[in-house]
């Protein structure tokens, strides 16, 4: 009895997560290699058709760079948008500070499908905010379409999510910001260093481990993201702004091919597990450190 | 750079960064003559709470807040029970194959939904789950279970080891000892993790969207999530949606950054 204890804990945790991880994985790896319709049923083995009709499909190609372009690209703006408000938060201490780092965090706090929403308002090209300052100050003509427009559609979502994601950089690097030493910044200004100088020979590189994690977590999670897309632009104008997750649905749900689906959803999760490994790895290096 | 200007500065990022919850709420109380005008205004006199009737008058918004309470608070109960008892091995127990365990919950956590969709729904739908209330619950409840588990991993582990040795040597047994010793204490981080739980399954858009299809079942991000494509004359009843469903969260977040200091001080004074 004594021994089994632990186990018998944990086997309520352990029958849930078989149902979303071991479970799934082991029959989408089955679906991947056979005909999957979501009507008609399960039809024949089909060796690697599945994968061979996604890699071959221009929707996917194009889907990957997007989802690279994504998730590097909104979270570095959310890392650099988070640490310019963090050294301001440090800088312009006041009694309203704790209110303001909790307006500051809003962003994070409200739900992805809200943060969308609100975007996808605001940019509307007739009745938008956004739009009506732009065409005020002569900038743009009015009516100009940024979610319709295939060239600006992915870089409005991109923004969207680095919008959402910087609250969380924001807290993580003012933690960082108040462990550095202050008898290294002493030192700096005895040197006569300027704060220019003090900033890149002292903060940043106190910073980076802090920043390696920010940037893993920060890609694994837009890598994963579907809300923020589906809700702005479902993939469009013509697939302009479709990224993976959004084209599983696509392919599963909208084409009926659970098999493609799946096959798509097992590429996902290699990536995936790469990253993961990447980010275990600089975990374990910091806690080495 | 100099102190006023910073304040001024951070000022004005605030209001940036609040500018689309701002926008969302001022459309919230605008009648639809008022909200597709151009050039929008921000205030006009004309402003009522008449799209928050309307919302659930003419959309089907009573019901998806009737799912996502159900759904929600459901999720919360389960993923806490599964959880705290995980926990509490993880954080008192020695045997073979935790290292193992812990690394399983980590990288579950890593685990992109697109990932799973399609054998859940294949699964959900033979059991006769599919559309159903119970089956996003069981989702959801998977889904939260490995990040209940990391939090409250941490309140256990923050409890010293002793006061249970003294509730054992005082004649309790073990399960006895987790009842009525460890969880009255560890409960302001029960708490605060039950908040994070809720807000989790609350916020949840993917398997939501995917996993149901009626009115009765969805869940209201679904509803926001859908009519954002159907619905977009009537923008101001959805941002009046998109507020109501805000408040939760807000709320939570405001109850729980509390929560967290008292549960500190609370492990401090030990």
């Amino acid at each position: 009895m004594k021994r089994s204890l632990p186990y018998l804990l944990l086997a309520p945790a352990l029958l849930f997560t078989a149902f979303v991880l071991v479970y799934p994985l082991g029959q989408n790896l089955l679906n991947s290699f056979r005909a999957v319709h979501l009507v008609q049923g399960t039809g024949g083995w089909t060796g690697l058709d599945n994968y061979r009709h996604v890699f071959a499909d221009r929707e996917f190609t194009l889907a990957l760079r997007n989802t690279a372009g994504y998730a590097l690209g909104g979270t570095l703006l959310a890392l650099a948008g988070g640490l310019a408000v963090a050294l301001l938060l440090e800088r312009a201490t006041t009694r309203a500070t704790p209110l303001v780092t909790c307006l500051l965090s809003l962003p994070w706090v409200i739900s992805p499908v809200v943060a969308g929403f609100a975007w996808k308002w605001m940019l509307n090209d007739h009745f938008g905010i956004l739009n009506a300052w732009l065409a005020g100050a002569g900038i743009v003509n009015p009516g100009t379409s940024w979610l319709g427009n295939p060239h600006t559609a992915l870089l409005c979502a991109m923004v969207a999510r680095a919008w959402q994601f910087y609250p969380f950089a924001m807290v993580m690097f003012l933690a960082g910001l108040e462990s550095i030493p202050a008898e290294q910044y002493e030192a700096a200004s005895v040197d006569g260093a300027s704060a220019v100088r003090r900033f890149l020979a002292i903060t940043l590189p106190n910073l980076r481990p802090v920043s390696s994690v920010l940037l893993l977590l920060g890609v694994i999670w837009s890598f994963n993201d579907f809300t923020t897309v589906f809700v702005m632009t479902r993939g469009g104008p013509i697939d302009a702004s479709m990224v993976l997750p959004v084209l599983v649905r696509e392919f599963s749900f909208v084409h009926f091919d659970l098999g493609k689906g799946s096959a798509l959803s097992i590429v996902i999760f290699a990536a995936l597990v790469l990253l993961s490994a990447l980010y275990l790895r600089v975990l374990v290096g910091r806690e080495r450190a | 750079m100099n102190r006023r200007l910073s304040i001024i500065l951070l000022a004005l990022v605030t209001l940036v960064v609040l500018l689309p919850f701002l926008w969302t709420v001022a459309t919230s109380f605008k009648p639809l003559r008022e909200v597709n005008r151009y050039p929008p205004v921000w205030i006009s006199p004309s402003m009522s709470l008449e799209p928050y009737r309307d919302m659930f008058f003419y959309l089907p918004f009573s019901r998806y807040t009737a799912s996502s309470l159900i759904v929600a608070t459901s999720a919360t109960v389960l993923t806490l029970g599964a959880g705290s008892m995980a926990a509490f091995a993880f954080a008192r127990f020695r045997f073979r194959g935790k290292r193992a365990l812990l690394l399983l919950f980590l990288l579950s956590q890593m685990l992109p939904g697109a990932s799973v969709i399609v054998p859940l729904f294949q699964l959900l739908r033979a059991a006769g789950l599919y559309d159903t209330h119970a089956g996003l619950i069981l989702v959801h409840t998977a889904v939260l279970l490995p990040f209940t588990i990391w939090l409250l991993h941490g309140f256990f582990t923050a409890i010293p080891v002793e006061v249970e040795d003294a509730a054992l040597i005082d004649g309790c047994s073990r399960l006895q000892a987790l009842r009525k010793v460890i969880l009255p204490l560890a409960l302001p981080g029960i708490g605060a993790t039950a908040l994070f739980a809720f807000l989790g399954s609350w916020n949840e858009f993917f398997f939501a969207l995917i996993l149901t299809t009626s009115d009765a079942t969805r869940t209201i991000p679904v509803g926001i999530g859908q009519f954002v494509g159907e619905f977009e004359d009537v923008w101001n009843q959805m941002a009046a949606a998109a507020v109501l469903f805000s408040i939760p969260p807000l709320l939570l977040f405001a109850a729980m950054r509390r929560t967290f200091v008292r549960g500190l001080a609370a492990g401090a004074l030990q």
